[in-house]
């Protein structure tokens, strides 16, 4: 099962995944944000084992396909008015629109015939990587481990005080 | 990096052909865009290699070049796409001195481009630093981030006639907080610079690059003034230091501007040999006057952006003014898909029936 992998110690906040995303998509599913400590944390699907969006999804628009790919039946999802989905995601992953279909989020780009997402086949800084769930121990290091816990510090408390280098 | 991210293998060729100037993140985008659609393309750039500021400007470790090698590559070898390197393209209006000038071997017209393509792509980015408006400022050994940061770079490639500025022992005060002021320390410190000094008038707190930046900047050896404004530089024949006046943050006023920033405090020196200004770029498009590039900017066109010149469109920092990576290839392959569409009109006698229709204020940068 193939997933997408982010390196945030190679995270320059570049915008190519957003700006490719956004261009095949309009909306884009894929979201650079910075920190005002200076970190760039793209926000994205983890498609993760057990979404809490789907389980939130009173109309049964979000599904797991055989490949873990989490993703959004938008016919379904146009009819509901509850919108759980967008509080549940720990991730902030699920994306409004402002269109017809409300919501939006990632797919792994499995609507272009194999070609993969494109947000990873464009990342200039070999940060963002499609790969197989059991290959991503592999691509750790010391400094991505690090620049992922400085993430996930400011995530859980934005307010605390700069993490140390 | 795979600038073909829109298909698997080459298709076969539609007898189109394109000339994209400029083989930055946003030419190179819409030439991975057009090769997916069967074009001829030819990319051509005033420097020595393709890749543009993610080669010559953003260092290696936040860009490797390899990643933008291999792309280049790709589109090169897989796709034929061909680069025309060391050439600068001009039109009617004279032509103002820049950096990567001194690569320039062959000179090409605009004009010659239009006529042997169906379909020109200008995509030159913004290569006029914005210079710091002091007394002094004109003296040896003051530079603009982009005029100390790119001959750096362009030496490391064996490139004769490239004067790189002395770095070894020297004192350098850089003025700014932004990554291009971070990149210019960065790199001095690397080269051996006795001290390197980053002078910011507002706190790192407001510092565009980032608090983590200014940190991780003063791990590596540099001294951070903040709150430090220069009002001239000072020295002879070249620089010998900086005058800096005390900056602070007043209070919120009446006209919603959070912090402004008076700079009234005690002034200071710096003893340095060389000063760098990164304050920003300004985007300095070539033949603007003819293009139009105001209307383009801001949609009031025939075509999403198609210029005063039937069939030349224009992308990139050249368009918008400076941006990142992201905005670049997006304003790239949006331009890329308008020129397809032109031509496929065009092509079937049908762009009348499309006037105006095509340009939503969501397209526009």
């Amino acid at each position: 099962m193939k997933t997408l992998y982010l390196d945030y110690s190679k995270c320059i906040g570049c915008g190519t995944c957003e700006a490719v995303c956004k261009f095949i998509y309009r909306t884009p599913r894929i979201i650079m944000t910075r920190t005002s400590y200076g970190l760039h944390v793209p926000l994205y699907c983890q498609h993760c084992d057990n979404p809490k969006c789907m389980r939130v999804c009173i109309r049964k628009a979000i599904f797991q396909d055989d490949q873990g790919v989490v993703r959004l039946r938008e016919e379904v999802c146009r009819t509901c008015d509850s919108k759980n989905c967008l509080m549940a995601c720990p991730y902030v992953a699920m994306m409004c629109t402002g269109g017809d279909n409300p919501v939006t989020k990632c797919d792994m780009c499995v609507t272009r015939a194999g070609l993969g997402p494109a947000c990873a086949a464009m990342c200039p800084c070999d940060a963002l990587h499609y790969v197989d769930r059991t290959e991503m121990a592999s691509l750790e290091t010391e400094a991505s481990q690090k620049a992922y816990e400085r993430v996930r510090k400011y995530i859980i408390c934005p307010d605390c005080s700069a993490p140390a280098l | 990096m795979n600038f073909t991210f829109l298909c698997n293998t080459p298709p076969p060729k539609n007898g189109r052909k394109v000339a994209i100037i400029g083989a930055g993140p946003s030419g190179l985008a819409a030439a991975g865009y057009l090769a997916c659609m069967g074009y001829k393309v030819e990319v051509y750039d005033k420097l020595p290699k393709a890749g543009g500021l993610m080669i010559f400007g953003i260092p290696g470790h936040r860009i490797p070049d390899v990643n933008i090698d291999e792309a280049v590559k790709k589109l090169q070898n897989d796709y034929g796409v061909e680069f025309r390197l060391c050439t600068k393209i001009c039109g009617s209006e004279p032509m103002h001195e820049e950096a990567g000038d001194q690569f320039v071997l062959t000179y090409k017209s605009l004009g010659g481009r239009v006529e042997d393509n169906d379909a020109v792509l200008i995509s030159t980015g913004t290569w006029k630093s914005r210079r710091l408006n002091l007394p002094g400022a004109d003296l040896p050994g003051v530079y603009s981030g982009l005029e100390f940061l790119f001959p750096v770079r362009a030496a490391g490639y064996n490139i004769s006639g490239v004067k790189a500025p002395d770095i070894k022992g020297k004192k350098i005060a850089v003025i700014g907080a932004g990554f291009t002021a971070v990149d210019v320390a960065h790199l001095a410190l690397a080269q051996g610079a006795e001290k390197v000094y980053l002078v910011y008038r507002r706190t790192r707190n407001e510092a565009p690059c980032g608090t983590l930046e200014v940190s991780m900047l003063e791990k590596s050896g540099a001294i951070c003034h903040e709150l430090a404004s220069p009002v001239r530089i000072t020295g002879e024949d070249r620089v010998q230091g900086i005058e800096l006046a005390r900056c602070r943050l007043a209070q919120a006023d009446d006209t919603g501007r959070c912090r402004p920033l008076v700079c009234d405090g005690e002034l200071f020196n710096l003893e340095v040999d060389i000063v760098v200004g990164a304050i920003g770029e300004i985007a300095a498009p070539p033949f603007a006057h003819d293009l139009g590039l105001e209307n383009v900017r801001k949609g009031q066109v025939r075509w999403l952006q198609m210029t005063n010149i039937d069939s030349v469109f224009v992308a990139g920092d050249a368009l918008t003014g400076p941006s990142r990576v992201g905005s670049a290839v997006y304003s790239g392959l949006k331009a890329a898909q308008s020129l397809d569409q032109w031509l496929t009109l065009k092509a079937e006698n049908r762009l009348n029936e499309y006037k105006g229709e095509l340009i939503k204020n969501t397209d526009l940068p």
